[in-house]
Order: C-alpha cells, then sequence, then structure tokens
C-alpha cells in the first residue's frame, strides 16, 4: 500500500504543483473522456470547474478578509467565543471537489452501485454524481487524521450501502408525498437523509407522548409566502453582517459594509454553486450512460438530487422558523464555534424532516430545533480540516491568521463527520482505547439504523396494505 | 422566443438541469427557447405572469391559479433519454401551439 502512495505520489507531484484549479482540470477532463464524454464538452466541464474552483477562492477572501476581523472583535466585545466564519454549503462542495480523491470516491460509489443492482441489494440508479462530494469529504476528514486511504475506502463503501438500502426504504414516502404513481421511479441517495434514523426517534416518542400537537399544525406555503423576500439569500446575509458589526460594536460605516459583503458573499456563493454543477454535468451524463448501458433489462428506480421535494413547502417554511432559533441556540451553546452565517437556512436538514414526520410541520420544528446542536457541534468539529483544506487548494487566504477558520454550520451528514474523525483517530493512532471507542460507536450507529429500517418497512407494508384496501374498493 | 421557467426545491443544482436540457433538447429540434431557473418558493404570480410555460421538477402547490402551460419535468433529471422524450415531446407540442 505504501509504495503504491509513493509512486502515486511521484507521479503526481508534478500535477499537483500546478495547484488545484489546474489540477482539477486537467483530471476531470481526462476521467470524462475516459466515460466517453465527447472532447470539447470535457474540456468545457474541466474549465467550468477550474473557474468555479478560482471563483470560490476569491470570494471566500473577500468574506473571511473583512468577517473574521469583526468575528474577533464580536468574541472581545460579547465574551461569546464564536470566530468560525460560516461559509455554507457552496465552498465547501468547492473545497472537496478540488481534491482527485473526489473522483476516486466517485468511481468507488459507482462501482458499489452497480454490484447492488447486480445482486438485488438494491433498486436504485444513483445518477446524482454531482452530490458524491458529500460521502467523499467524509473519506477526506479519514483521511486528514490519519492519510490511510484504506480506512476512508471502507468508511465511504459502508456509507454507501446505507445510502442506496434507505433510498430503497424511502421511495413510497416519496410516492406519498409527491403523490406520484407507484410507476414513477424517482428517489434520492442524497446523505441528507442518514439522519432519518435520529429524527426518527423523536418521531416515535412524538407518536406516543403527544400526538395532540398534530392538530395545530399550520399551512407552510402561506407563511412562505409572507416571509417573502425577507427569507433570500441576500437579505439574510445583510442581517447577519449588521448582527455581527452590531455587537462587534464596530463603526457604523464598517456596519453597512459588513452586512453588504455578507449579501454579496451569500449571492454569489450560490451562484459560483451553478458552476460546479455545469463543471460536472458532462461527467453525470457520461456516467449515466456508462452504468445504463451495463444494467440493459433492469428495471429501477433513479436516485437523483433531493430538490424534488420542493412542491412540499414545510421544506421551506421549518428551514425559515429554525433560522433565527439556531442564532440564539449559537450564542448559547456550549461547545459551538459557529456564528451561523452561509449555512443558517437549514436544507440540509429539514428534507430528512420531512420525509420521517410526513410533513406534519410542528414535529418538524420541534424535532428539528433538537438536531440544531448536533450540526453546529459536527460543523465546529470539522472546521480545522475545512480551513486547512481550503488552504491546500488555494481556495483560502494565506494571508490571514492561522487561527482564523471557515466551516459550514448546517453541513449534511452530522453524525457521520464524527463517525469519519472516530476513524480517522483511530487510523491515526490505533490504540486499544481508539479502537473500542470506533467500534462502540460503528455498533450504535448501525443498530440504529437497523431499527429505522425496520420501522421504515413497517410503514411501507402499511402503505401497500391501503393500496390493496383502496384497489379492493374499486373493484367492488 | 418562448420563454421557460424552470423550477426547484433549491434553484441550484436539479432546476439548472432541467434549464440545460431543455434547452439543448429545444435546440436540437429547432426550436428557440430561453429558460429561467429558480426556486419554487420564489414563485409569485407576477414572476410566472412573464413566462410561456412553467416547468417545474414536480407539480408544486401555490395559493394563486397557474395561468399558463404546466409540464412537470422531472423526468428530464433521470438522464436517460428514453424517459425524458415525453417531457420534450410535451413542450414541443406546446411551444409550436404557442407560436401558431
Amino acid at each position: 500500500m505504501n509504495t503504491i502512495i509513493e509512486v502515486a505520489n511521484k507521479i503526481f507531484a508534478p500535477l499537483i504543483n500546478l495547484g488545484a484549479p489546474a489540477m482539477m482540470f486537467i483530471v476531470l477532463t481526462l476521467f470524462a473522456v475516459l466515460m466517453r464524454v465527447k472532447l470539447s464538452k470535457a474540456i468545457q466541464g474541466g474549465l467550468m470547474l477550474a473557474i468555479a474552483l478560482t471563483g470560490m477562492g476569491a470570494i471566500i477572501d473577500i468574506l473571511t478578509g473583512s468577517f473574521a476581523p469583526a468575528l474577533q472583535d464580536f468574541v472581545k466585545s460579547t465574551g461569546i467565543e464564536l470566530a468560525i466564519t460560516d461559509v455554507g454549503w457552496a465552498p465547501l462542495a468547492t473545497i472537496t471537489w478540488g481534491s482527485a480523491f473526489t473522483l476516486y470516491f466517485l468511481f468507488i460509489m459507482v462501482v458499489i452501485n452497480i454490484v447492488m443492482l447486480m445482486i438485488n441489494k438494491t433498486d436504485t440508479l444513483d445518477v446524482d454524481i454531482f452530490n458524491i462530494w458529500h460521502v467523499s469529504i467524509i473519506g477526506l476528514i479519514v483521511m486528514y487524521y490519519s492519510n490511510n486511504l484504506l480506512l476512508a475506502t471502507l468508511l465511504v463503501s459502508f456509507l454507501g450501502v446505507l445510502k442506496f438500502i434507505n433510498a430503497d426504504l424511502m421511495k413510497p414516502t416519496f410516492n406519498d408525498l409527491l403523490e406520484t404513481p407507484k410507476s414513477n421511479p424517482t428517489t434520492t441517495t442524497h446523505l441528507n437523509f442518514l439522519l432519518n434514523p435520529v429524527i426518527m426517534v423523536f418521531d416515535k416518542l412524538f407518536d406516543k407522548f403527544l400526538p395532540i400537537i398534530d392538530k395545530y399544525d399550520f399551512d407552510a406555503a402561506t407563511l412562505n409566502e409572507k416571509i417573502g423576500f425577507w427569507g433570500s439569500k441576500f437579505a439574510i446575509g445583510i442581517y447577519l453582517g449588521a448582527f455581527i458589526g452590531i455587537l462587534g460594536q464596530q463603526a457604523p460605516q464598517a456596519i453597512f459594509t459588513l452586512a453588504f459583503i455578507g449579501g454579496v458573499s451569500l449571492e454569489l456563493f450560490s451562484l459560483i454553486g451553478k458552476w460546479f454543477i455545469a463543471a460536472v454535468e458532462p461527467l453525470s451524463q457520461g456516467i449515466t450512460n456508462f452504468m445504463s448501458k451495463r444494467l440493459q433489462g433492469r428495471t429501477f428506480n433513479i436516485g437523483i438530487d433531493w430538490p424534488f421535494l420542493a412542491s412540499r413547502a414545510e421544506m421551506w417554511a421549518a428551514a425559515n422558523v429554525i433560522a433565527p432559533i439556531m442564532l440564539v441556540m449559537a450564542l448559547f451553546l456550549p461547545g459551538n464555534g459557529i456564528l451561523p452565517l452561509g449555512g443558517i437556512i437549514a436544507i440540509g436538514l429539514t428534507p430528512a424532516l420531512l420525509v420521517v414526520t410526513r410533513g406534519k410541520i410542528l414535529r418538524m420544528i420541534i424535532i428539528g430545533t433538537l438536531m440544531v446542536p448536533i450540526f453546529l457541534w459536527s460543523g465546529t468539529a470539522i472546521a480545522p480540516f475545512v480551513t486547512n483544506t481550503a488552504k491546500s487548494v488555494g481556495a483560502f487566504p494565506t494571508t490571514l491568521s492561522s487561527d482564523v477558520m471557515i466551516t459550514h454550520s448546517t453541513l449534511e451528514g452530522p453524525v457521520e463527520k464524527f463517525l469519519a474523525i472516530s476513524v480517522g483517530k483511530m487510523g491515526e493512532n490505533f490504540t486499544v482505547q481508539t479502537v473500542l471507542t470506533t467500534v462502540g460507536i460503528f455498533a450504535a450507529y448501525t443498530l440504529l439504523f437497523i431499527w429505522y429500517a425496520r420501522q421504515m418497512k413497517k410503514r411501507n407494508k402499511k402503505y401497500e396494505e391501503d393500496e390493496e384496501a383502496a384497489e379492493a374498493l374499486e373493484n367492488l | 422566443m418562448i420563454k421557460i421557467l424552470a423550477a426547484c426545491g433549491a434553484g441550484i443544482n436539479s432546476s439548472f438541469q432541467i434549464k440545460t436540457g431543455i434547452e439543448e433538447e429545444m435546440k436540437n429540434r429547432g426550436l428557440q427557447v430561453e429558460v429561467d431557473a429558480v426556486v419554487i418558493k420564489d414563485i409569485t404570480q407576477e414572476m410566472m405572469s412573464k413566462y410561456d410555460i412553467f416547468a417545474p421538477i414536480t407539480k408544486p402547490k401555490f395559493s394563486f391559479k397557474i395561468e399558463i402551460p404546466m409540464v412537470e419535468a422531472g423526468p428530464i433529471l433521470y438522464r436517460i433519454p428514453a424517459m425524458s422524450a415525453p417531457v420534450f415531446d410535451e413542450l414541443e407540442k406546446i411551444i409550436k401551439g404557442l407560436q401558431k
């Protein structure tokens, strides 16, 4: 294993020395050509990735350059230790797609998917290539601590298997939530739904002790319309910039600057996020062609990104209500180092709440609030890794002092980040303690998933019975 | 020029794929269209009135009535030509009807 890595390092060193954008331009283009993408399309994708990486670096520079000093003043004047800048999902996706390992983890996931389909362990074909970054970041965390590619691969594979099983388990619920017929193949393998087991524990408690709460559910669509533009990205950036400026006792001019830089950064992060998706687009099509060719005659559901759940307004309503709660919680939660900004609208959390509670809005808000600390702790725990990795791909200003850090406050898969850290620390130093801790965490995690899978199978059986009953009634 | 409003739950990935999918296929079919991609929650009656066709990922619920033709564009995301063809056929039919 070591010699392989050494040889690989020798071959790739000149490539890596070109800097992440140039390296990823070359690597992504070659990989796409390998997947039979037309050369011009492959180059287009590679170049888009390079400019997305470069652009993201520029905005992180602008944002942290003005926010980091203000956050230091904020800490001084309030005594609240929240010095980590929350940049939201897009910069983290960038950093992850700036590593060639992401293509390696993508390859592993494609293999697992095809094998599981062939041996009938899943019915889902995943075509959501872009979101591979969510499992890749978990692998990269393991690598960050231990430099152990084998452990990283094992963890990524394990979570990959669970993701495909979960996509099957959730399929009938999607049909129910979206009122689509059984023949509709839409499902998703998105990592955010691996939080379902934890959410389900609380949902069952509501079933048992407080079912009456559902009577007070309100109409989510109306709430969203009332909130209007006040909940949009630039508006949120402006409030939080002003909030930091005021509590950091900055001069009025500086407060306005912070507010507008907050607003522009959040808008631009999401704009550049779109470049990224455009960059991966040719590759996604190439891989889908590759997989569907090898699976002729097999019928399957298709895993796409989660936003098809958007026809349910509860998802946004819950995110909007949870946002101010999160801000207050962040100020007082022990062990949290993040002041929420880019990730404050928790769309990494609310889709899973929607699926488990099936759109019961009050349960979504209450359980969602209980989940917030997990996200904040997880975001705090990965901040050193995120900052370090951002620096290594050139997406982070090196001029800032070394204790300035960035992270994402509501990154999908918070529990899995702790798994990754635990595995990484074990790989760094195999002792009785690290091994036992990791085994213990895995046992608990797996048991909870098994329990959840049983509950979902019960739910799916009920769906089938209801359907049969409805058919029988029609035939009368 | 026919203007199409694509929409999904986040306004980032899925609606973007719908946008590029429609633009490419309609070009192949010799039709000129312009597609914008947005988040469903940001759509207002006023915004929708500026478009000729609405192409959401799945049928959303609004407090207002959708006055323009709607085509559910989710199947474009499956990336499998046989599955997205019906969506494109329907769009083509509507576009040709509007151009008359």
